[in-house]
């Protein structure tokens, strides 16, 4: 009855083009991101290539220096101090970034104008549209920032024992940009974005909710992430001034002669006759330490990620039933 | 039981609730019953926030009934997505895209049924240009292009929401030639909600009325026409037992709109209303009762 002068296609129905539209409407962000990963991928390749040599050279010359004058690159040291701490943070603000753009545009601004719905009335199932919404900018997502997570990692470990300076493992912006957690934390700012983005309907509201769910998210994350992997305990002599074993330490105290554990009273080695008299009334043996060393690094990294990606796809379920539930789908 | 196959939308006991159940519930639409046989130009009429653009996003999927249920073009709304057209109140658009990217974009989201030649003539007879973009367009000429994409996706069934609100009469009485010779030539079934009923007038040959939530009239027009009558005599004439939707005296004089039951006292120069009188007399009344004229006679006939 209908639609006599229309091209009907009567062969097995073609899929929507979604992805194509997805792209063209999002094209100004596409561009950014790639703009993003290649300036930061480029920064962490000049960081971890010239600059750390340079840096390295520098320490050299100082290290060769006697008690009298020294002539060393301090301007080498330095801007590579700068430019490694800058881009740390950069990787570490990306999931907040995605977070933002997944509330604020990617979702919010659509309800807010109400072009979800115009998808929705085209051949496109709300379902559909929102799976095609938050997959492939994950695989982008995870790609780019597992890129620049790699680099870092890779920029870091180029300065280590050549540079006197470089930053612990265990240093806590070091330790997230070194491994897969800005990943994760990134798709769980994408999934975390467009739920609120969907319950919020409006732009700059989703933007802010997105914001705050990363900057929540990464909190709990830093609170949990030593709790994921069991610690190592080192037992060290009271003839040292403190507990050994660096890396990440959840709790340190003395140990008493029956085992017991009691918080330790700073003094030092037993070397002082002081501290001796003062570890002999506490019936101190040894000092005692639990922590994490630098062979935890990445059971701590896959835990913290897996947590954040079961989280991600909780957040991705409630999103696709909000929708379901809102729509008929 | 009725023959659903002819019908292009159907609703039982629908009701739709917005905010939280226990804090603030407010029904938009409550114990909606109603049957459009296809092929109709129907007229949805009743106050702003009566329930019309609720009823018709219902219909177009893009929410679920709270309770009740709703039935397009013979099955549920999301299995009629593809074969239903909607243009909202807001028509939104994307802003970015250009007219003739929008429209590529309608043909690649509603493969196998699209018919571009519709979508290009439809943005071709407002004079606008494909190359410009969606925001620098004006509200009238927003709306031809939503109309546009509406139109070329073919739908068996148009939801519109006050499609006309924005355009100008000349644009309006273009654009309503436009979705009538759709709906002659494809047999299109058309259900566009307005709240200025002489805009519907001589278009419309199907009428559903709701006011406050809920189906107050729904049937033919000329069906309704003609069960009711406008009334004129002396004062304290009894109008029992015909169903008063409004009587107003002035002095000894009595005038009426009222629903037929049975012949009527010709002292009273009974007279067919005009739609415009009859959706008037009840929208000022929301107090009468509910009632609703079965469409299926025609639909049978």
């Amino acid at each position: 009855m209908t639609a006599l002068s229309v091209s009907v296609n009567t062969g097995h129905p073609t899929s929507p083009r979604l992805l194509r539209w997805l792209v063209r409407l999002h094209r100004p962000a596409l561009w950014s991101w790639l703009g993003i990963v290649v300036v930061l991928s480029g920064a962490l390749l000049w960081l971890g290539g010239p600059l750390t040599d340079a840096s390295a050279a520098a320490w050299r010359q100082f290290n060769a220096c006697g008690m009298g004058t020294c002539h060393y690159d301090q301007d080498s040291i330095t801007r590579y101090k700068d430019a490694y701490n800058y881009l740390t943070y950069a990787v570490l603000v990306v999931p907040f970034a995605v977070a933002a753009w997944a509330g604020g545009s990617l979702v919010g601004r659509e309800m807010e104008s109400g072009t979800a719905q115009l998808a929705w009335t085209q051949g496109v199932s709300p379902t559909r549209w929102l799976a095609t919404k938050l997959a492939a900018p994950a695989v982008l997502v995870a790609a780019g920032t597992g890129l620049l997570a790699l680099l870092h990692h890779w920029a870091w470990s180029a300065g280590e024992g050549r540079i006197d300076t470089t930053k612990p493992w265990s240093s806590f912006e070091t330790f997230y940009a070194n491994g897969p957690v800005p990943v994760a934390l990134a798709l769980t700012g994408l999934a975390g974005g467009a739920l609120i983005g969907l319950i919020a309907r409006r732009s700059l509201a989703a933007l802010v909710g997105g914001l705050c769910f990363t900057a929540f998210a990464w909190s709990a994350t830093q609170l949990a992430m030593p709790h994921l992997w069991p610690t190592a305990t080192s037992v060290t002599s009271l003839r040292h001034n403190g507990p050994s074993g660096a890396g990440i330490t959840l709790s340190s105290g003395l140990l008493t002669s029956g085992g017991d554990r009691i918080a330790d009273p700073y003094c030092g080695s037993d070397l002082s006759l002081q501290c001796k008299d003062l570890y002999t009334s506490l019936d101190a043996v040894s000092f005692y330490k639990d922590y994490h060393p630098e062979s935890h690094f990445w059971p701590l990294q896959l835990m913290a990620s897996g947590v954040l990606l079961v989280l991600a796809a909780l957040l991705t379920l409630a999103v696709f039933r909000l929708l379901k539930h809102r729509t008929a789908s | 039981m009725t023959d659903t196959a002819g019908l292009a939308m159907e609703a039982a006991d629908l009701g739709r609730r917005f905010g939280r159940a226990r804090l603030s519930p407010a029904w938009a639409l409550r114990g909606c019953a109603f049957q459009l046989p296809a092929g109709r130009v129907c007229a949805v009429v009743g106050h702003n926030g009566a329930g019309k653009s609720t009823l018709l996003a219902l219909a177009a999927g893009l929410l679920v009934p709270t309770e009740g249920t709703i039935r397009v073009l013979g099955t549920d709304p999301a299995s009629a997505r593809a074969r239903v057209g909607f243009v909202s109140q807001e028509k939104p658009l994307y802003p970015q895209l250009t007219i003739a990217e929008t429209l590529r974009m309608g043909a690649d989201l509603n493969p196998d049924h699209w018919d571009a030649a519709t979508g290009e003539r439809i943005v071709a007879d407002g004079d606008l240009d494909p190359k410009s973009r969606i925001r620098a367009l004006s509200g009238g000429q927003r709306t031809r292009v939503a109309l546009a994409l509406a139109l070329a996706k073919r739908p068996d069934l148009l939801l519109l929401d006050e499609p006309m609100a924005d355009l100008d009469p000349l644009a309006r009485h273009e654009l309503m030639g436009v979705l009538m010779s759709q709906a002659a030539q494809h047999g299109t079934t058309i259900v566009m909600s307005s709240h200025v009923v002489a805009e519907l007038e001589g278009s419309c040959d199907h009428l559903l009325l709701i006011g406050a939530g809920r189906v107050r009239l729904s049937g033919e027009i000329d069906d309704v026409l003609t069960a009711h009558a406008r009334l004129s005599g002396p004062a304290g004439t009894p109008l029992a037992p015909h169903t008063v939707i409004e009587s107003r005296t002035t002095g000894r004089q009595l005038t009426a709109l009222v629903r037929k039951s049975g012949p009527l006292p010709t002292d009273l120069h009974p007279a067919t209303p005009s739609l415009e009188e009859l959706v008037l007399g009840y929208l000022r009344n929301p107090g009468t009762s509910v009632t609703t004229t079965s469409p299926s006679e025609k639909a049978a006939a």
